[in-house]
């Protein structure tokens, strides 16, 4: 009972993680139409950044030093290598992110070496809970990525840039003719994505305090594939697909016969929801028009 | 748009036509003026640090053996290749090297491209002595010899050492299920166990190697947790199951284990539990030749990139010295422009021979067996009490 | 249609590739040996050609994107290699142990293939993408946690390598059946039809295309050809170890599909070729320290050409300085009309549906950036 227990916990922290990186996929995808390849190594450049911070000893500069990078780098990112390509096919956008992608982690190498840094945030005791044994940081990270959800969701709702966010996912070109400042609100998009990940990036070295070229990769094509089973381009669908899958990522750990077979049963599970609801959990069928 | 495309195709064909110029010659190595030494290993990508390591500790046996006069003067080359653990880079590195002139080999650092290499090499009868290529598979070749202890081997004696001293009780297993080198110790340890020891075992996959929550969930109540793999997951493990595991429990690793207590970042003091592991080579020893070669090393290189794989490289470079001066010395010719094969013969018939090498950095009397098995013992250290 | 030397145009790279592997199969043939690393490079080009052609066809024709081509390899050369691991002692290792070994490798994938196409296919664009990379990560781990009777499991499958003289004859014949056999078929009927669905596909549904037939066709010819690669592969190498075929390696091949030019077969050849040629000789070029400089050009060269190949905003830019304009200036005559009307002498230009976005979308973004200009 008390391992079930443990196991969910861990598996809700996980997902609160994949969370907030789904949610920076999903954002941008719903508003640029783009898949952002080089989101994951966002998160490894918010890593880095908070390794170098840290030599001052002070864990609230860097976090703040993280966030602040992440976003310039997102905001750089997009002026340079994407907005060029605005209106071009897709595919020719996914590609270039694939190369800001690959650009990213052999900088990483070049400045940083190969070998992996081992750096420690913050020390997080552990708590019993109904006679289970869980990590503070667990719960941090599980009540963080809760109000940051909260916070996007009212954002959104209720301010004026997050209508306007809305109306571009709706409709580009009936939302530029409203007077919406487009290019403005796709720059809004990646900035918040880019600061997401860089949150991500601070809980995921509260869990596995090492930083290395490549941490952001496979954390990024699990929140992506999140995002997809919760339904691409839906803020709520993202922190769903992002819980349901850090929790059986985590169950599927704890069973030893099927623990080496976690990511097939992941990306299994990604078919059988597509299979089942073509457009995840809460994504919106789209009418093609002729 | 047609015409720029049969421009290209052209340009396609010039290429080709202009690689065939380089028909295979008869012999690499008629030009050698020096001994030619190949390794293929990791220099970039995710295990470039055990390359590294190989790559600086044979140049500085290299350079040793060459200041104090070579083989009878004639000095020794070393030529390092990058194959990022991928296999399928491993046949560019190899004929590339060979065509170049190589006569001896160390082979690869890493099982997975070793795998390739063990082939590639046993057609054209090239002789190497991996320094680190543990893998079970990779001395069956006549011409492939190992340095370290195969993985197998490692795991019947660690499983001898529980048998012996925890028959009867429940331990942990921790491994990573899609590495050569982590399940090959493990599938052996798991063969030779006692049946009246209850296992507790969970793994991880390249896809998951930083966040082990789940794995540390499912062995908290373990007071001895075996764990056959490389240091760097291992300090991770440690560092996020401190508080959540027995501080008594021990953690009983491989040679992998070796060079985790100085991880820049990573201070074991900080964890209660034990930590031990089955090694040839200590990087804290305080005497002996492993205490010459960590100065010589560290001096050089700095203290980064120490751990068991340069310190086997060292030795294999000294091993192929030593058994080349040996054949001279017992009246063989060995010319510098000797093809691969030949020398490949040479040293064939010294290491099935009873060669051993005495006072060296990973052992102190170290001899083959007719697989191409390394003969020496294996040391347990104390990398740390509990407490 | 019939202008004399069209046809010749169109069978360049083959001819080419044709005359290639004859020249050094009667050379092979007559005794001359040559170089390992020569050998060893062209069974790589041509496992790579394989490849970017038959992604080509679901990509470049289908218009569909595809990540998980290195996974449908994996089946290919897993399977092949089994059955050649198991028919060499008993055949020997010569050409009839190497053709059921392609077969069952080819049909494995083809197989698979089907099997995630008929689902998949109903998914579009990005959705495509992820089923598809899964399907890859899943087929990987899979094998990789195979039992070591099976499939070797984490130490790999080992597979006899067929003498190195000769592959590299087999793999250019291969490469040839390749073109051929997507040649054919995109200049067929069903070819006009898979471009059709590419171009529109509610439009070609409305003129009567099964267009989910014709899906599945190109997916599954496509795989089965990613398992000739495959199988090619556990001949080139003594083992098949799974880690290979990730997901990065299906992004590979996608780029060279992309530098290639969509659409474009001779393209996806050369740029096949160029791609493997740079990255075993940089290798040897740009070792130690140095090595961590070949992935950061790989990444700029390659954001550097998608950006100059695709952005709206160096269209013109693009139309005044290219290879085919230099080529024209050099030869100074004007375009042939009747070339530019003859659809199915051009078929491997015909406007994409990526050209017809590009159209559409600079319309709105030139209407935008004059607004922005007019709005202080």
């Amino acid at each position: 009972m008390e391992e079930i227990l443990s196991a969910l916990i861990g598996g809700l922290s996980l997902g609160g993680i994949y969370a907030m990186i789904a949610l920076g996929y999903t954002m941008v995808y719903g508003i640029a139409k783009m898949l952002n390849f080089a989101h994951g190594d966002i998160i490894m450049v918010g890593g880095y950044t908070i390794y170098v911070v840290m030599a001052t000893g002070s864990p609230l500069l860097a976090i703040a030093a993280a966030v602040v990078v992440c976003v310039a780098l997102g905001v750089v990112v997009e002026k340079l290598a994407y907005k060029p390509l605005r209106g071009a096919s897709p595919l020719a956008v996914l590609i270039t992110a694939i190369g800001v992608s690959y650009l990213l982690q052999s900088l990483a190498q070049i400045v940083f070496g190969s070998a992996p840094k081992m750096v420690t945030v913050y020390q997080f005791g552990t708590v019993t809970f109904l006679g289970a044994t869980v990590q503070v940081s667990a719960l941090v990270t599980l009540a963080v990525a809760a109000a940051v959800m909260a916070g996007l969701t009212l954002f959104i709702k209720y301010t004026r840039v997050g209508r306007a966010m809305l109306a571009v996912s709706e409709d580009r070109g009936a939302a530029q003719l409203m007077g919406i400042d487009v290019n403005g609100i796709i720059t809004l998009t990646f900035a918040i994505g880019s600061a997401l990940a860089a949150l991500a990036g601070l809980f995921y070295l509260l869990k596995a305090p090492t930083v290395s070229g490549t941490m952001g990769a496979m954390p990024g094509i699990k929140a992506f594939t999140a995002a997809v089973i919760g339904g691409i381009g839906s803020i709520p669908g993202a922190m769903l697909g992002g819980i349901a899958l850090g929790l059986v990522e985590s169950v599927s750990y704890s069973f030893a016969p099927i623990a080496p077979y976690t990511d097939a049963i992941e990306f299994s599970l990604l078919i059988v929801i597509l299979l089942v609801r073509p457009t995840g959990f809460l994504g919106r069928k789209r009418r093609e028009k002729v | 748009m047609k015409r720029n495309k049969i421009v290209a195709v052209l340009l396609c064909l010039a290429m080709g036509l202009g690689m065939l110029a380089g028909c295979a010659g008869d012999s690499y190595t008629a030009d050698n003026t020096e001994f030619v030494i190949g390794v293929s290993g990791p220099l970039t990508g995710d295990e470039a640090i055990y390359g590294q390591a190989v790559k600086n500790a044979a140049e500085l046996a290299v350079e040793e053996i060459n200041a104090a006069g070579g083989l009878n003067g004639v000095k020794f080359k070393l030529v390092v290749t990058d194959d990022m653990n991928d296999p399928t880079k491993v046949s560019t590195n190899y004929s590339s090297m060979l065509e170049g002139g190589m006569q001896i080999s160390l082979g690869t650092v890493t099982t997975s491209p070793g795998l390739e290499f063990k082939n590639l090499s046993a057609d054209d009868n090239v002789f190497f002595l991996t320094p680190s290529a543990s893998g079970d598979a990779i001395p069956s070749g006549p011409n492939g010899y190992q340095m370290c202890f195969a993985d197998g081997n490692q795991g019947k004696v660690a499983a001898a050492f529980v048998n012996e001293n925890l028959a009867g009780t429940t331990i942990g297993v921790f491994y990573k299920s899609d590495e050569a080198y982590s399940k090959g110790v493990y599938d052996q340890f798991k063969a030779n166990l006692d049946p009246s020891i209850e296992v507790v075992e969970t793994s991880f996959t390249d896809a998951n190697a930083t966040d082990f929550s789940a794995q540390i969930n499912t062995l908290k109540d373990c007071s001895f947790i075996f764990m056959p793999i490389y240091y760097s997951p291992a300090s991770l493990f440690m560092t996020q199951a401190k508080d959540l595991l027995s501080p008594t429990a021990v953690y009983y690793g491989c040679d992998g284990f070796d060079g985790i207590d100085s991880i820049p970042g990573f201070d074991i003091s900080q964890i209660p539990q034990a930590v031990t592991m089955l090694s040839h080579f200590n990087s804290k020893a305080e005497d002996g030749p492993a205490k010459t070669f960590i100065d010589k090393y560290v001096d050089k290189y700095g203290r980064d990139t120490l751990n068991q794989f340069g310190a086997s490289a060292y030795d294999c470079v000294y091993a192929i010295y030593g058994a080349m001066k040996k054949a001279v010395d017992e009246g063989t010719e060995i010319p510098v422009t000797i093809s691969a094969s030949d020398l490949c013969d040479i040293l064939k018939a010294q290491f099935d021979g009873g060669y051993t090498m005495t006072d060296a950095v990973t052992g102190a009397s170290i001899s083959w067996d007719e697989q191409g098995y390394v003969n020496k013992s294996a040391i347990q250290y104390v990398i740390k009490e509990a407490g | 249609m019939k202008r004399p030397g069209s046809k010749l145009k169109h069978h360049l790279h083959f001819a080419l590739i044709g005359g290639i592997t004859a020249v050094l199969g009667v050379l092979t043939l007559t005794g001359a040996r040559f170089d390992s690393s020569l050998l060893f490079l062209l069974e790589k080009i041509a496992i790579s050609i394989i490849l970017a052609v038959s992604l080509s066809l679901v990509v470049g024709f289908l218009g569909e994107l595809s990540l998980g081509h290195a996974g449908f390899m994996c089946v290919g050369a897993y399977l092949g290699g089994k059955v050649s691991a198991l028919l060499v002692p008993l055949l020997g290792n010569g050409p009839a142990a190497f053709l059921v070994s392609l077969a069952a490798g080819a049909g494995a994938a083809a197989v698979c293939g089907i099997g995630i196409g008929i689902p998949a296919l109903r998914l579009r664009g990005d959705y495509l993408a992820i089923v598809t990379l899964a399907f890859g990560e899943i087929v990987k781990s899979l094998f990789q946690n195979s039992s070591p009777e099976s499939f070797g499991g984490a130490l790999g499958l080992d597979t006899p390598r067929y003498d190195k003289r000769y592959l590299f004859l087999f793999a250019f014949l291969l490469v040839l059946l390749t073109v051929m056999v997507v040649q054919n078929l995109i200049r067929s009927k069903h070819g006009r039809a898979i471009t059709a669905i590419r171009d529109n596909e509610i439009a070609a549904l409305s003129c009567g295309i099964n267009v989910t037939k014709y899906k599945l066709l190109a997916f599954t010819l496509s795989a089965a050809f990613a398992g000739v690669a495959g199988v090619l592969y556990s001949y080139s190498n003594y083992t098949v170890q799974s880690l290979r075929f990730g997901y990065n390696y299906s992004i590979e091949i996608l780029v060279m599909v992309v530098l290639g030019g969509m659409g474009s077969i001779p393209g996806a050849i050369l740029s096949a070729t160029l791609i493997t040629f740079l990255d075993t000789q940089l290798a040897a070029i740009l070792t130690g320290d140095l090595a961590v400089l070949q992935n950061l050009l790989y990444a700029a060269i390659l954001i550097a050409i998608v950006i100059y190949n695709n952005a709206p905003a160096l269209k013109g830019f693009r139309d005044k300085y290219n290879l085919a304009a230099l080529a024209k200036k050099l030869r100074r005559s004007a375009p042939d009309p009747a070339a530019v009307r003859d659809d199915a002498a051009k078929w491997d230009v015909v406007p994409t549906k990526i050209d017809m976005d590009e159209l559409l979308s600079v319309d709105i973004a030139d209407r935008g950036h004059q607004e922005g200009g007019d709005d202080p």
